[in-house]
């Protein structure tokens, strides 16, 4: 019901739209792409700002992969503007080449050269590498550089492909979900990495549907689903937006869970209580529930769980309602 | 032994339907070399007489034996298909079971797939030994199929069934070889690259020993040789063939032997540590030399070694003919000279080399794209360099290597011809091995228009190595319209031994050339990165 609020169905819209002013590194209006018959990208849009690490979420099958290589010049656009470093991904390959580097999600290495031959090769194909930051890095990724291609397990070749764009001297990381296969230790490897690169001002754009990866590290996050951007917006500007989870338990019981009418989706049982609120109205919600007299109380902002979880999880009691996300994809589409 | 084989029923099961597109068109081009033969011979060689000149022609001309094996009798249709589509026969359906051997075996194991299998209630040989399976499946039904089309043509019951019992023996053969191979290469491409040398190689040393004149037990030397024993239509020799079975089955048991010693993943010899730097891979050009290398290596062993062989042939010719009483005679009216007979045999030798040399080309071509489809051409073209260059690295290796092989091989030629008789001088032989690289490049920049333009074609690229092979090497023999042989990039190589060379020919087939490795190049940078 609040959803269909049209303030706040504008002032959401607003959200994506209102970077002007900023000096982004990739730009990306009413990209579409087909193969053949199938669309995998309708109108996509896109902002990555210069110096931020911007989350690019979404399962398998939503698009990210395609919009990263049509960001790489490996596809070409059927519509749309697409814009890298402020040249066209198209046309400039190669001086756009020397300022990126690129992690793809599925590595494949050469089978007869050695990790580091292949670190080598792929740092000299962009901006030129850094010897010590290829030291640092095989150091802390604890990566043996004289194995071959395919004796490498799936994380390690994953390493190679990611020290050797971490290495590069590059403006833009372009990573395309490059954490799939590292443990947990390579994956805090990984983290306090990108936070390093972010520090030198790279800017980085991370494809990803580990959550709590983009959480840790986006300063914005953009939502793509069946090849359209849903939502973009900081983490803060997205929760906002989304319904606050508050389960208590109450002294004394209401007779009805009409009495309650401030919670969404409210569930009563007993004098256990669990429903959402709307960000702005926790405070009403926490006078309302006083009056019962509150023994136990949990109130949990969403998580990006919760924000991804609404646009895909169908039925799901977070998501609400369904219709919701269809209608608000089709302005931004 | 049973336990072993845990799983292989519903592993073939999968197996078949998965290869059946892969094998479907091996079957079909066999079988159509031996129904055509049957064919065409009775409109092309209607009378005693055609017969006659067919018989010489292909008797003063020891390079078609390399190729097809000696003539035993080719006055008849069967006697003919026997000779056109029995040596040839067999190499293809060696080729089609080696490729089926791999590719359900040591492939499945590079892609991870068979990761999955092996972990199931599966034996450790049934993998292997459905491989096989599929293969000796295959090779039944090659025979099957090849027999019942030829006769379905016009081929003599007896004759084409004994013929197409050879193909089904050799395919039987080769998967041995294949499956021995899966086990010792470190992947698939090595496991291929093995087999089919074997292969090859046994072929070439059958050539060699059928054109050379040399004494009849030497015959026995190769598998192929005992194929030929069966002597197929003339004498119909059945036990020949059971000796290939036995082969074949001790080779499959040794490669099954192997097998079972082997770790997963991992060929016969450990690999080593690299080096941590990159040194000449540093730049796309060093790799592209660096992924080619191994494959240009092996094919130098055999510029070199064919060069040899062609180069000890060149002087049996005088042999050929002085045992001939018929080519005699055809001299001796004056109606062909003795330098037209080996300038006709150096002009096919060289053909040889070029079509050699040509598939050494296009396979080079074809790796770009496996490089594209094995997501590695994703990381390369994501780092600065342009399309072009990505192209041009291994469009350069091609053209390069293919004009080096050629020179190679006519440059050992040569000397061998020369140090060994008079017949064949080094300089006529190096001549025209130059002249004959751009057609080479012809058939190598078609590959690259596809691959480069429009990769779901890629296969054009290797129809038109064995169209050339068809119309340049028999062709002639089946007096086909000038047009028709004008299509064979070989045919418009000039003859640099004659009085008055057609050069411009050559300009011709520089500007060709140059025109699909344009196409390839512009269709390369405006397509989609599969």
């Amino acid at each position: 019901m609040s959803t269909s609020d049209p303030r706040r169905a504008a002032a959401w819209i607003g959200a994506g739209r209102t970077l002007t002013g900023m000096d982004s590194v990739i730009t990306v209006e009413g990209l579409v792409k087909s193969y053949g018959s199938f669309t995998a990208l309708h109108g996509l849009d896109l902002q990555v700002a210069r110096g931020e690490v911007h989350g690019f979420l979404g399962p398998n099958g939503a698009g990210k992969s395609t919009t990263i290589r049509v960001l790489l010049g490996l596809l070409r656009a059927d519509a749309g503007r697409v814009e890298v470093l402020g040249g066209d991904p198209w046309h400039d390959v190669v001086e756009l080449h020397r300022r990126l580097a690129y992690v793809p999600g599925d590595v494949s290495l050469w089978p007869a050269l050695t990790g580091g031959e292949a670190i080598d090769l792929l740092g000299n194909l962009r901006g030129g590498l850094d010897e010590t930051r290829r030291a640092h890095l095989i150091e802390r990724f604890e990566l043996d550089t004289t194995k071959r291609g395919r004796q490498y397990s799936k994380g390690n070749k994953q390493k190679v492909a990611l020290v050797a764009a971490l290495c590069s001297d590059v403006e833009l990381l372009i990573l395309d979900e490059p954490t799939s296969g590292l443990d947990p230790l390579m994956e805090m490897v990984f983290q306090e990495e990108i936070e390093a690169e972010k520090a030198r001002g790279r800017s980085v754009l991370l494809s990803s549907h580990i959550l709590s990866e983009a959480e840790a590290l986006a300063d914005r996050v953009s939502i793509i689903r069946d090849g359209v951007v849903v939502e973009t917006g900081t983490l803060d500007q997205l929760r906002h937006r989304t319904r606050t989870q508050v389960r208590a338990t109450l002294e004394r019981a209401p007779h009805t869970v009409e009495e309650l009418a401030l919670l969404e989706d409210a569930h009563l049982d007993g004098t256990h209580v669990s429903g959402a609120v709307e960000a702005d109205r926790v405070g009403e919600a926490m006078a309302l529930l006083g009056r019962y007299g509150i023994t136990s109380l949990t109130v949990s902002p969403p998580s990006l769980e919760d924000l991804f979880l609404r646009h895909y999880g169908e039925g799901n009691s977070v998501a609400g309602d369904a219709g919701h996300v269809g209608r608000h994809a089709k302005p931004e589409a | 032994m049973r336990a072993r084989l845990t799983g292989a029923r519903p592993l073939l099961h999968v197996a078949l339907t998965q290869d059946r597109v892969n094998i479907a068109p091996w079957i079909a081009l066999i079988s159509v070399l031996s129904a055509s033969s049957v064919l065409v011979y009775d409109w092309v060689f209607p009378d005693p007489e055609a017969q006659r000149i067919l018989q010489l022609n292909i008797t003063a001309n020891p390079a078609m034996a390399l190729i097809f094996g000696k003539p035993i009798d080719l006055t008849t249709a069967d006697g003919f298909n026997a000779w056109r589509a029995g040596a040839l026969g067999a190499f293809f359906a060696g080729m089609m079971a080696i490729f089926i051997v791999v590719r359900n075996s040591r492939a499945d194991e590079d892609s991870g797939r068979a990761e999955l299998v092996a972990t199931g209630v599966v034996g450790r040989a049934a993998r292997p030994a459905v491989a096989v399976a599929l293969a000796f499946i295959a090779a039944v039904l090659l025979g099957v199929v090849s027999a019942l089309v030829t006769i379905a043509f016009g081929g003599a019951v007896a004759d084409s069934v004994m013929l197409s019992a050879t193909f089904t023996a050799s395919a039987m053969l080769f998967a041995g070889v294949g499956i021995i191979a899966a086990q010792i290469g470190s992947d698939a491409r090595s496991a291929s690259t093995v087999a089919v040398s074997v292969l090859a190689g046994l072929f070439v040393v059958r050539g060699y020993i059928d054109s050379s004149g040399a004494p009849d037990w030497a015959t026995w030397l190769t598998p192929f040789g005992w194929l030929q024993e069966t002597r197929p239509a003339v004498d119909n020799v059945w036990w020949p063939l059971l000796l290939v079975v036995g082969l074949a089955v001790a080779l499959v048991a040794v490669g099954l032997t192997l097998h079972a010693r082997r770790d997963f993943g991992m060929g016969l010899v450990p690999p080593r540590p690299g080096p941590g730097r990159a040194g000449m891979v540093g730049n796309v050009w060093g790799l592209a030399l660096r992924l080619h290398r191994p494959t240009m290596v092996a094919w130098m062993v055999g510029f070199v070694v064919l060069g040899t062989l062609l180069g000890f042939l060149a002087n049996t010719l005088t042999d050929v003919i002085a045992e001939n009483p018929g080519i005699g005679q055809v001299l001796a009216s004056g109606a062909v000279s003795q330098d037209d007979l080996v300038g006709e045999f150096l002009l096919t030798m060289i053909r040889i080399l070029g079509i050699y040399a040509a598939v050494h080309g296009v396979q080079i071509v074809m790796r770009l794209y496996a490089e594209e489809t094995e997501d590695r051409a994703d990381p390369m073209l994501g780092g600065a360099i342009s399309r072009a260059t990505h192209l041009a690295s291994h469009a350069v290796i091609a053209f390069v290597s293919t004009a080096v092989g050629m020179l190679l091989a006519a440059s050992v030629m040569g000397l061998v011809a020369d140090a060994t008789g008079d017949t064949i001088g080094f300089g006529d032989v190096l001549g025209q091995a130059v002249a004959t690289i751009p057609a080479v490049w012809v058939l190598v920049g078609l590959a690259i228009a596809v691959v480069g333009a429009e990769p779901s074609k890629r296969l054009i690229g290797w129809m038109a190595v064995v169209a050339t092979f068809a119309l340049t090497i028999l062709g002639p023999l089946f007096d086909l319209d000038e047009w028709v042989l004008d299509i064979s990039p070989l045919w418009h190589v000039p003859n640099v031994g004659a009085t008055d060379p057609a050069w411009f020919g050559l300009v011709g087939l520089a500007v060709v050339a140059a025109l699909f490795t344009a196409v390839g190049f512009v269709g390369y940078r405006r397509r989609d990165i599969a």
